[in-house]
C-alpha cells in the first residue's frame, strides 16, 4: 500500500514538472516578439540595413532567434551554433544538391560568411562582393590578371559560367565535366576545319582542353599554358602518340611509362625502390602534364594541391585552423622539399632517414649537435623505437610551438619523463 | 497497473543494458597481446615490410628493408635467426613460404621475386618472361595458397600475377576497377582478396579471378577507409583492413558489411602509428608492421 502512494507521488510530480517546462517555454515563445524589438534599441545600424531591399528574410521580419540566442551561445555574435548548421538549417538545398563529390572549401568547413553577409547585401544572394571579385578575394588574382590573353567568361568576372559555388560532381568545382565545359560554348569551333588542322587531325572532340588550354588567362595565343612539353611545341605529336590515322590515335606508343622513360632515362631508377609512386598505365601523367603546364617540371596542379588529392590526412591537417604552426616548406607547398615524389627507400618518402633529411646542410645542421638525445642511442620508452625529429615535431601542422605534437610546457616532456 | 509498471520499467532498462553490454563486449573481443621491437638479439630494427606466418613449422618471418635480412621468431614471438640468403637481398619486401618450405621474397628494387631455397643454397629471381607487360613488373604484396600458388601484386599494370606450384606462370587477375592496388590475401574457400589504396575498394574474386564481391569507401565516417594500405583474411572469413591514415584496424564479415574498428594513433603498445601491414595467422593472432613506431604489435 505505502509502495503504491509512493509511487502515485512520484507519477504525480513528474506530469507536473514537464507540465510547468511546456509552460514556460511557450511562454518564452509569446514574449519573444516583444523582445527582439528590443534588438534595435542596441544595435540601431541594424535598422537601416533591415529596411534594405537585399536584407535576409528572417531578419527582415525580425525574428533574431532564428539565427541568434539573446542570452548565451558558445559562438560569436551569440549564433546558436557553428556558421554552417545554422545557415544549412534552413538551407537545405534541393534534394542532393549538397550531397556531391567535390565540395567548396568554405562551403566544407561551414564558413558562409566568406562569401555571404548575413543581414543584408545590395548584391544579390547576399554576396559579401560582386561577380570576381569575390572570387578573386581568394583565387590568384594576381596570376589571372597579369596576364596578355584572358578567357571571356574570366574577364567579365563570370566565373559561374563554368563553376559551381558550393558542391559539383565535377572536378575543379565545374558545372559539367572537363569535356562538355568547354564544348558547351565552343562546340562549333572544335569541330572546325582550323581546329582539326591546329591539332594535327587528332580527335580532339572529347578530349581535355585543359590539358594544354588555361582556361583563365595566358601570355600565350590561344591561351595556351606557359611551358611546353618538347615533342608538343614541335607539333611532334606522334614521338609519343599512336598516329592521327590509326585505330587508336590518341593511344600511346607501347602503352606504359616506356613512352616517358625513352627520353627521361634517369628517371626509371627513381621508382626502383621500395617506396614509389609507381601505378597503372602511363602513371607519369598522374601528375605531369604530357602537352603544357603552368607549373615547373610541367607538373598538373600546384605541388600541394597535387598531393593532398590522395593524402587526405595532411589536406585535413593543413585546413585546420587551429594547427598555426607548421614546417615553412608546408607553408609554401614544396612537398618535394623533404619528400621524394617519385621513390624513396626510407619511410614516409624522405630522401634520407629521418634526422638526416632534417639536418641536411642547408637546414637544421646545428640541430644535430645540440639537440634533445636523437638517433639509434635514443629511446622511446613508449614505443622502443629511436627517437627522431618527427618523434617530437609534427610538421605538416600542429597546433603548438614549433610545431611539437605536445604542448611543451604541460604534455611533451612527461610523454617520455614520467617522473617530472 | 502498478504491478505492470514494476515489470515494465525494469524491462526496458534491460533492453537498454543489454546491447550495451554486448557492444562492450564486441571491443573487448581484439585486445593487444605483445609487441615486437628492438632489442640486443634483434639489433635496430629499419624499415619493416612483410610478415608471414608458417603455419607448418610455428615460425613467424619478418622481412626487414633497410638492413636487408629476414627475421623469424618462434612461436612465443622469441628471436630465432636471421638470414639475408647469403646477401642476396637488397630490400625485400613482402614475403612467404610454401609448404616445402621454400621463401619466396619481393624485391622491388630489383623489380623481381626472389625463390629462396635454402637447403639447396639455391636463390633465384621468378622468370616473368611469360607475363606480357605495358609495364615492367613491379612486385607489391605476394600471396601463397594451400595449393602453394603463388599470387603477386604487380602495382604498375593493376594486376595480380598467379604463379603455380611449380613456379610456372598461370594466369593474370586484372583488378580493373580498383585504383591503387596495394595487397593481395587468400582466402581458406581460395577466394582471391585485393584491397586498392586510393579508392578505397576491396575486390574480392574467386580463384579463377571472375568478381564475387567488391566493397569499402573512402570517407570521414566510422566504417569507411581515408588510406587502406593492407588486408588480411582470418579462417571464419573475417576480412581485417588496416588503414594507414586512420591508424586503425578495420574489420568486415563474408558479406563486406563493417563489423568494428580497433586502435588509434599513439605511441605506447596497442596503439598504431602510419602501420602499413597487416597478417593473420590461423590461430587468429594479428600481426601488424606499426612502421611509425618501427614495431610489430601483435593483437588477438
Amino acid at each position: 500500500m505505502v509502495r503504491r502512494k509512493i509511487h502515485s507521488a512520484f507519477f504525480l510530480f513528474f506530469c507536473a514538472s514537464i507540465s510547468a517546462l511546456l509552460m514556460a517555454d511557450q511562454a518564452y515563445a509569446e514574449s519573444t516578439q516583444v523582445t527582439f524589438q528590443k534588438c534595435l534599441k542596441c544595435h540601431p545600424a541594424l535598422g537601416q540595413q533591415m529596411a534594405s531591399k537585399g536584407a535576409h528574410v528572417p531578419f527582415k521580419k525580425l525574428e533574431c532567434s532564428s539565427c541568434h540566442n539573446p542570452h548565451t551561445s558558445n559562438y560569436e555574435h551569440l549564433v546558436k551554433e557553428q556558421i554552417g548548421k545554422v545557415c544549412k538549417s534552413c538551407h537545405e538545398g534541393k534534394k542532393g544538391v549538397f550531397d556531391k563529390k567535390y565540395s567548396h572549401s568554405p562551403f566544407d568547413e561551414g564558413a558562409c560568411l566568406k562569401c555571404h553577409e548575413p543581414h543584408s547585401s545590395n548584391k544579390r544572394k547576399l554576396l559579401v562582393a560582386e561577380r570576381a571579385d569575390l572570387c578573386f578575394g581568394c583565387h590568384a588574382k594576381k596570376e589571372v590578371l597579369s596576364k596578355k590573353h584572358k578567357h571571356d567568361p574570366v574577364k567579365k568576372g563570370k566565373c559561374l559560367t563554368c563553376h559551381s559555388p558550393h558542391t559539383s560532381d565535377h572536378e575543379a568545382m565545374l558545372k559539367r565535366s572537363l569535356t562538355q565545359a568547354c564544348a558547351s560554348c565552343h562546340s562549333k569551333r572544335i569541330r572546325s576545319k582550323e581546329a582539326k588542322k591546329s591539332h594535327g587531325y587528332y580527335p580532339i572532340q572529347d578530349t581535355k582542353c585543359t590539358s594544354c588550354h588555361n582556361p583563365h588567362a595566358s601570355n600565350h595565343n590561344n591561351l595556351i599554358k606557359e611551358s611546353s612539353h618538347k615533342p608538343f611545341a614541335r607539333k611532334k605529336c606522334t614521338q609519343c602518340h599512336n598516329p592521327p590515322r590509326s585505330t587508336d590515335p590518341l593511344g600511346v606508343k607501347g602503352g606504359g611509362m616506356s613512352v616517358c622513360t625513352a627520353c627521361h632515362t634517369s628517371t626509371e631508377e627513381d621508382f626502383r625502390k621500395v617506396n614509389t609512386h609507381v601505378g597503372q598505365g602511363v602513371f607519369c601523367t598522374n601528375c605531369h602534364s604530357p602537352h603544357s603546364s603552368d607549373q615547373a617540371h610541367m607538373k598538373k596542379a600546384k605541388e600541394a594541391k597535387m598531393c593532398t588529392t590522395c593524402h587526405e590526412d595532411t589536406k585535413e591537417r593543413l585546413r585546420d585552423k587551429k594547427n598555426k604552426h607548421k614546417h615553412p616548406s608546408v607553408m609554401q607547398g614544396k612537398c618535394s622539399d623533404c619528400h621524394r615524389p617519385h621513390g624513396s627507400n626510407f619511410r614516409l618518402l624522405y630522401g634520407a632517414d629521418e634526422i638526416a633529411t632534417c639536418t641536411d646542410a642547408d637546414c637544421h645542421k646545428r640541430h644535430a649537435t645540440f639537440t634533445h638525445p636523437i638517433g639509434k642511442d635514443a629511446i622511446d620508452p613508449r614505443s622502443k623505437a629511436e627517437i627522431t625529429c618527427i618523434t617530437c615535431h609534427n610538421l605538416m601542422g600542429s597546433r603548438h610551438d614549433f610545431s611539437l605534437r605536445f604542448d611543451r610546457k604541460k604534455e611533451l616532456c612527461i610523454q617520455c619523463h614520467k617522473g617530472y | 497497473m502498478y504491478r505492470k509498471i514494476n515489470f515494465v520499467v525494469p524491462f526496458l532498462i534491460f533492453l537498454l543494458i543489454v546491447p550495451a553490454t554486448a557492444l562492450c563486449a564486441g571491443k573487448e573481443r581484439i585486445k593487444h597481446l605483445t609487441s615486437i621491437v628492438r632489442d640486443t638479439e634483434t639489433g635496430r630494427l629499419g624499415l619493416l615490410s612483410g610478415i608471414f606466418f608458417d603455419e607448418n613449422r610455428n615460425r613467424l618471418y619478418v622481412t626487414d628493408t633497410t638492413n636487408k635480412r629476414i627475421l623469424a621468431f618462434d612461436h612465443d614471438l622469441n628471436f630465432v635467426s636471421e638470414f639475408n640468403a647469403g646477401g642476396a637481398l637488397e630490400a625485400p619486401t613482402s614475403l612467404v613460404r610454401n609448404s616445402k618450405g621454400q621463401f619466396l621474397v619481393a624485391e622491388p628494387t630489383k623489380r623481381c621475386v626472389l625463390f629462396i631455397d635454402i637447403g639447396q643454397r639455391s636463390v633465384k629471381p621468378i622468370d616473368f618472361s611469360a607475363v606480357a607487360e605495358a609495364n615492367s613488373i613491379y612486385p607489391g604484396s605476394i600471396a601463397v595458397d594451400s595449393a602453394d600458388n603463388l599470387y603477386i601484386v604487380d602495382k604498375a599494370n593493376q594486376r595480380i600475377l598467379v604463379f603455380d606450384a611449380d613456379l610456372r606462370f598461370d594466369r593474370q587477375v586484372l583488378v580493373k576497377s580498383g585504383k591503387g592496388l596495394s595487397d593481395v590475401k587468400i582466402g581458406l574457400d581460395g577466394n582471391i582478396y585485393a584491397l586498392n589504396t586510393i579508392d578505397g575498394s576491396i575486390r574480392v574474386f574467386d580463384s579463377q579471378g571472375n568478381p564475387l564481391l567488391s566493397f569499402g569507401k573512402k570517407g570521414k565516417e566510422i566504417g569507411k577507409f581515408k588510406f587502406p594500405i593492407g588486408l588480411a583474411v582470418d579462417r571464419k572469413g573475417l576480412i581485417y583492413v588496416v588503414d594507414k591514415h586512420k591508424h586503425k584496424v578495420l574489420a568486415f564479415n563474408k558479406r563486406g558489411e563493417f563489423l568494428l574498428e580497433f586502435s588509434q594513433l599513439g605511441w605506447r603498445e596497442g596503439r598504431l602509428h602510419y602501420p602499413s601491414y597487416i597478417y593473420v595467422n590461423k590461430a587468429g593472432r594479428i600481426f601488424i608492421v606499426d612502421g611509425g613506431n618501427c614495431r610489430i604489435s601483435i593483437f588477438e
